[in-house]
C-alpha cells in the first residue's frame, strides 16, 4: 500500500583523510602510448625538451645548432638533430556515479568517500590535471587538491551519469569510472562509450558485500533508492541464486568489457580497508606504487 | 444532518473492512536497494497468510477510509438539515359563489384571498409549500400536496369560486389531513366558521374575507306549460338582501332572441313572480341584470314536457270502480287509454294471474287469483297493519281508522307484502310477472265493503300507484335541476352510441343503460343528453341557492392560531444540497490522492540488458 520513501542521504561521505593519506602512497597507473597534455612530467605525443630519444631528422635552418648530432655528421657528412619526446602533465578525468545507489547505506556511503578520496590523491600523486565528472550537463570541475573530492560526493540524483547522455571527457584524457554499475546496461556499450577517445581507462565498481553476496533473509519489501518501484518479496534460496546469478553476469560482463579496451577493472567492497583497497586498485592496474 | 436513504449507512461497515485489510495485509521489513531489478519482478509475494501487528495509521488508510465514508453518506443521502425542510402550508378555499361577489371596492373576497395566500407565502421563508385545497361536497385537490408557488401560482389564478352553498367540513378534514404535523393549515372564507354554520375549527387559521354586498338573485325558478291555454309560465322567486327595494331589469332569452324585457322592483327580502312566456318555447333564459354576484342572476329552463300516464279502469261497476274514477279527477298528468294499450290498468284482482300486455302496471283490487290463495275464509281487520313505509305505494298513508274487508287468505311466496296484518298479506307486489316492463300490484281488499276508499289514504293510494308508474315512463324525471342534484333520466331503449351529457364547459359520457343518473354539473346551464349525436333530451341546470345569494352578514376577521410546526421535509434532489457535493469532492479528492499514493512507480531507464537482469 504505502510506498515507504528509501531513505537516502545528501551529506557528503565521511572520509577519514588520515587513513586515506596512510594508503595513497600510489599514483595513477599510466598508459604506455604516448600522452597529451600541459607540459608535465610524462612523456607526450610529440617532440618535446624531454631527455628520452625519439628520432633524427634533416637539420633545417633554424634548428637549436644544441640538438645536431655532431657524432653523425662526422661518420656521415650529413647535418642530423636529434629529436627528443616532449614531456605532458596528463589530463585525468576522475568519473564519479553520485546517485542515491552510491550512498545506500551507511558503509557503502563511507566506502565510496574513502575510495573517491584515495583515487584524488593518485591522481595528485600523478602531477596530472586532474578534473572531476559528476553529470553530463555539467562541466568538469578541476581537482586541485585531494581534500576537494568531498565538493562532489553529495549523491542526491536519481540516475547515474553513465545512464545518460555522453559525459563532458576530454580527448585523449586518462579516465577513471566509479560506480556500483547497478543499473540496467549493456556493459560493452557503456565501456565502449565510456573509452571512446580516451587514453586510458580505468573501471571501478563499488558494491556492499550483500549487494554481490545476498544472504537469505525472509520476506523483505524492497524499495529502489532511486525511485524505481518496490517489491514485497521473500529473499530464500532460489532468489540468492537467481540475484547472484544475475549479479555474477554483470560484473562479468564489466570486466569482459574493459578487458576489450585494455582497461583494467577492479570491484572494490564497500567496508575493505582503505589499504586494502589500494592493494586491489594496484593489483588490478589501475593505481602504482608512487 | 439528515438521511433520506438510512439503510445507505450500511456501506460504513466498508472502513471496518478497510482497517482488516491494512491490518492483516503482509508487511515485510523495509530494505533499502540498489539495484531492484536484479531481483527480478515476477518473483512476487507468495500466497499466505499475513500476521497481526500493530495497525499503521498510513496515509493510504486515512485515504482509504475518507473516501469510504464520504461514499456512505452520499449513498445514506446525507443532508444540511436545514436546507431540506420547508414550510408547508396548507390553503383551504371556500368554493361557494359569494366568494366571488364583488363589493363596493371592486375586489371579491376570492380575489383577497388570493392576495392573502400570496403574502402568506412571503412571509414564510423562500421554498416554502403550498397545497390548495378546494371546498366542496367533493373536496378537490387544486395544487400539491406541498407544491412549490410557482406550480400553485396558476392553479391559484384560475380558482373561480362558483358552488352552491356547502359544508367546509369534508375539505376542513382533508386539509387537515395533508397538513398532518408539517404543515399549517389555512381556510379563506367569506364568513367566521360560526356564521358560516361550521363546527368550531381548531389547528388552524380561519381567514375571513368577506364584504357585505347588497345583492338581488333568483333563488327559485320554475317553467310550467299549458298547452291548452298556449302558453307558458315561469315562476321565480327573488331574494333581495338589500333594506331597500332595488330596480332589476327582468330579460327572457329563448336562443339569441330576446322574448320579455321589462323593468321590475324586488322588495327586500323574498318575493315571487309570474312571467307568462309564450307557448312552445325551447328553454329560455331568465336573467336579472348584473349585480354583486353574477352567478345568481339567471337561471335556464327547459320546456317541460309532462309524462302522462295512461289509465285503464277495467274494474267491475260498483263502489270501487267509481272510487278510482273519483280519485282519479284529482291527479294530474293522467289521461284514459283504450284498454289493453295504457300504462297502468286497474283490474280485478282474480285477473292477476294472467299474462299482462308488454309495459303494463296491473293494480288489482278484490279476491286473488285461486291459484295465489290459501286455504281459508276471507276476513276484515281492523289493524294493526303493518305497513313497509319505505314503499313508494306507502308514502303518506297511514291506514288509520280503516277496516281492511275481505282479505282472503294468501298462498306464501306469490307476492311481496307491502301492507300485513298479522301473517295475513293484504297488499303486495305480485312475484310471479313475467313479461317485461310489467308489474302486478295487488290490493286484497273488498272495495265494495271497506271503509278504505272513504279514508284520506285512498286518493293518496292512488296517487302513488300514478306516479310509480309515472317514474318508469321515458325521460327525465325533472327538467330543471339545481346544481349538485342528482338527475335520473329513463331511456325508451337501449343507447345506440355513447351516452354522454353536455353543459356548457363539462361534458361527461355516461353510462350506458336505460335509467341514467348523474350529478347536475356546476356551473350549469341548458343540459343536453345525447347518444351518440343524437339529441336525447334537454333539462336546465341553475344555481339557485338562497344562502349564497344572501351577501349582508359577510365579514372580515381572522380566527384561530397556527401551532408550532415542524415544516415539511424537502425531498430534494441530491445536487440541490451542498452536502452532497462536499461529500463528493472529498471522496473523489480522496480516491485520487490514494491512486497517486499506490500508483507504481514507473520505469524511466530503457529495457535491461538481456545479459543482466532477466
Amino acid at each position: 500500500m504505502a510506498r515507504q520513501a528509501a531513505s537516502s542521504s545528501p551529506v557528503p561521505p565521511l572520509i577519514d583523510w588520515p587513513a586515506v593519506h596512510a594508503a595513497a602512497s600510489v599514483r595513477l597507473a599510466m598508459p604506455r602510448t604516448p600522452l597529451r597534455g600541459r607540459a608535465g612530467e610524462r612523456l607526450g605525443a610529440g617532440t618535446g625538451a624531454s631527455l628520452e630519444f625519439q628520432d633524427y631528422r634533416t637539420y633545417a635552418p633554424g634548428d637549436d645548432l644544441r640538438h645536431v648530432d655532431w657524432a653523425a655528421y662526422a661518420r656521415s657528412e650529413l647535418l642530423t638533430v636529434r629529436l627528443y619526446r616532449e614531456e605532458v602533465a596528463p589530463r585525468v578525468d576522475l568519473a564519479l556515479d553520485v546517485s542515491r545507489s552510491m550512498v545506500v547505506s551507511e558503509v557503502k556511503q563511507r566506502a565510496f568517500g574513502e575510495l573517491s578520496a584515495l583515487l584524488a590523491c593518485a591522481c595528485a600523486a600523478t602531477v596530472s590535471d586532474s578534473r572531476v565528472i559528476t553529470s553530463p550537463a555539467a562541466a568538469p570541475e578541476p581537482l586541485t587538491a585531494p581534500e576537494h573530492i568531498e565538493r562532489f560526493l553529495t549523491c542526491d540524483v536519481n540516475q547515474c551519469a553513465f545512464e545518460g547522455g555522453a559525459l563532458p571527457f576530454r580527448r585523449r584524457s586518462v579516465r577513471i569510472i566509479v560506480s556500483d554499475f547497478l543499473f540496467p546496461h549493456d556493459a560493452d556499450t557503456l565501456i565502449s562509450r565510456l573509452a571512446r577517445e580516451s587514453a586510458w581507462l580505468a573501471v571501478v565498481q563499488l558494491t556492499l558485500n550483500e549487494e554481490a553476496e545476498p544472504v537469505v533473509e525472509g520476506g523483505r519489501r524492497l524499495i529502489d533508492v532511486e525511485g524505481n518501484g518496490e517489491v514485497d518479496l521473500v529473499i530464500d534460496e532460489a532468489a540468492v541464486r537467481d540475484y547472484r546469478a544475475r549479479f555474477m553476469r554483470l560484473r562479468t560482463g564489466l570486466s569482459r568489457a574493459a578487458r576489450r579496451v585494455g582497461a583494467p577493472f577492479a570491484h572494490v567492497v564497500a567496508g575493505t580497508p582503505i589499504r586494502e583497497v589500494a592493494g586491489a586498485l594496484a593489483a588490478a592496474g589501475v593505481v602504482e606504487a608512487a | 444532518m439528515i438521511f433520506t436513504t438510512p439503510l445507505g449507512l450500511l456501506a460504513l461497515f466498508a472502513i471496518p473492512g478497510i482497517v482488516a485489510i491494512h491490518l492483516f495485509r503482509r508487511r515485510f521489513p523495509v530494505r533499502s536497494v540498489a539495484g531492484l531489478f536484479l531481483w527480478g519482478a515476477v518473483r512476487q509475494t507468495p500466497e499466505g497468510g499475513g500476521r497481526i501487528t500493530k495497525l499503521p495509521i498510513t496515509r493510504s488508510l486515512i485515504l482509504e477510509c475518507l473516501a469510504a465514508l464520504a461514499l456512505a453518506l452520499i449513498l445514506a443521502g446525507a443532508r444540511i438539515a436545514p436546507a431540506g425542510v420547508s414550510q408547508h402550508l396548507v390553503v383551504l378555499l371556500d368554493d361557494s359563489a359569494s366568494m366571488a361577489a364583488v363589493g363596493a371596492g371592486g375586489e371579491s373576497a376570492r380575489d383577497r384571498a388570493v392576495q392573502r395566500v400570496l403574502s402568506e407565502l412571503d412571509r414564510l421563508r423562500a421554498g416554502a409549500r403550498l397545497t390548495l385545497i378546494r371546498s366542496g361536497d367533493r373536496p378537490a385537490i387544486l395544487a400539491g400536496p406541498a407544491s412549490y408557488l410557482v406550480e400553485a401560482k396558476p392553479a391559484l389564478d384560475a380558482w373561480r369560486p362558483d358552488a352552491p352553498h356547502h359544508s367546509m367540513a369534508l375539505g376542513l378534514r382533508l386539509a387537515l389531513e395533508l397538513a398532518g404535523r408539517t404543515g399549517t393549515v389555512m381556510v379563506m372564507s367569506d364568513m367566521p366558521s360560526a356564521a358560516r354554520g361550521e363546527p368550531h375549527f381548531e389547528g388552524g387559521v380561519w381567514v375571513a374575507l368577506g364584504d357585505p354586498v347588497e345583492n338581488v338573485g333568483i333563488t327559485a325558478a320554475q317553467r310550467t306549460s299549458a298547452p291548452e291555454d298556449n302558453r307558458g309560465l315561469v315562476s321565480l322567486t327573488l331574494a333581495n338582501n338589500a333594506p331597500a327595494a332595488a330596480t332589476r331589469r327582468l330579460s327572457v332569452h329563448a336562443g339569441e332572441k330576446e322574448v320579455i324585457a321589462r323593468e321590475l322592483t324586488v322588495p327586500p327580502g323574498a318575493s315571487s313572480m309570474t312571467v307568462p312566456i309564450p307557448a312552445g318555447l325551447p328553454a329560455v333564459r331568465v336573467a336579472l341584470s348584473d349585480d354583486g354576484l353574477r352567478r345568481d342572476n339567471d337561471v335556464m329552463l327547459a320546456d317541460p314536457r309532462a309524462r302522462i300516464v295512461a289509465i285503464d279502469n277495467q274494474l267491475p261497476d260498483g263502489r270501487g270502480r267509481d272510487a278510482v274514477v273519483r280519485a282519479l279527477e284529482s291527479v294530474s298528468g293522467v289521461t284514459r287509454s283504450a284498454p289493453g294499450t295504457g300504462h297502468l290498468a286497474f283490474v280485478d284482482a282474480a285477473t292477476l294471474d294472467q299474462a299482462p300486455a308488454p309495459e303494463l302496471w296491473r293494480a288489482g283490487f278484490g279476491r286473488p287469483p285461486a291459484s295465489w290463495q290459501a286455504p281459508g275464509e276471507p276476513k276484515d281487520f281492523i289493524g294493526p297493519f303493518i305497513l313497509e313505509k319505505r314503499h313508494a305505494l306507502l308514502i303518506g298513508m297511514t291506514l288509520g281508522g280503516v277496516v281492511w274487508a275481505g282479505a282472503t287468505p294468501m298462498a306464501a311466496g306469490v307476492a311481496r307484502p307491502v301492507v300485513s296484518t298479522g301473517d295475513q298479506l293484504l297488499a303486495g307486489v305480485a312475484t310471479s310477472a313475467t313479461v317485461s316492463g310489467s308489474t302486478s300490484i295487488l290490493v286484497n281488499i273488498d272495495l265494495d265493503r271497506t271503509n278504505l276508499i272513504r279514508s284520506p289514504d285512498w286518493p293518496i293510494l292512488i296517487s302513488n300507484l300514478i306516479e310509480m308508474r309515472r317514474q318508469q315512463l321515458p325521460g327525465p324525471e325533472r327538467w330543471n335541476y339545481r346544481s349538485g342534484e342528482w338527475v335520473r333520466v329513463r331511456l325508451d331503449r337501449d343507447p345506440k352510441a355513447q351516452l354522454r351529457f353536455r353543459c356548457g364547459p363539462v361534458e361527461r359520457a355516461l353510462p350506458a343503460g336505460r335509467l341514467i343518473e348523474f350529478v347536475a354539473p356546476s356551473p350549469g346551464g341548458l343540459l343536453q343528453i345525447l347518444d351518440g349525436d343524437e339529441l336525447l333530451f334537454e333539462i336546465g341546470v341553475n344555481f339557485l341557492d338562497e344562502t349564497e345569494t344572501a351577501l349582508r352578514d359577510r365579514s372580515m376577521g381572522d380566527s384561530g392560531e397556527a401551532g408550532d410546526v415542524a415544516g415539511v421535509r424537502a425531498e430534494t434532489s441530491a445536487t440541490s444540497d451542498p452536502l452532497f457535493w462536499i461529500l463528493l469532492a472529498l471522496a473523489a479528492a480522496a480516491m485520487i490522492a490514494n491512486w497517486l499514493l499506490l500508483v507504481p512507480v514507473r520505469a524511466t531507464r530503457g529495457p535491461a540488458a538481456p545479459g543482466v537482469a532477466s
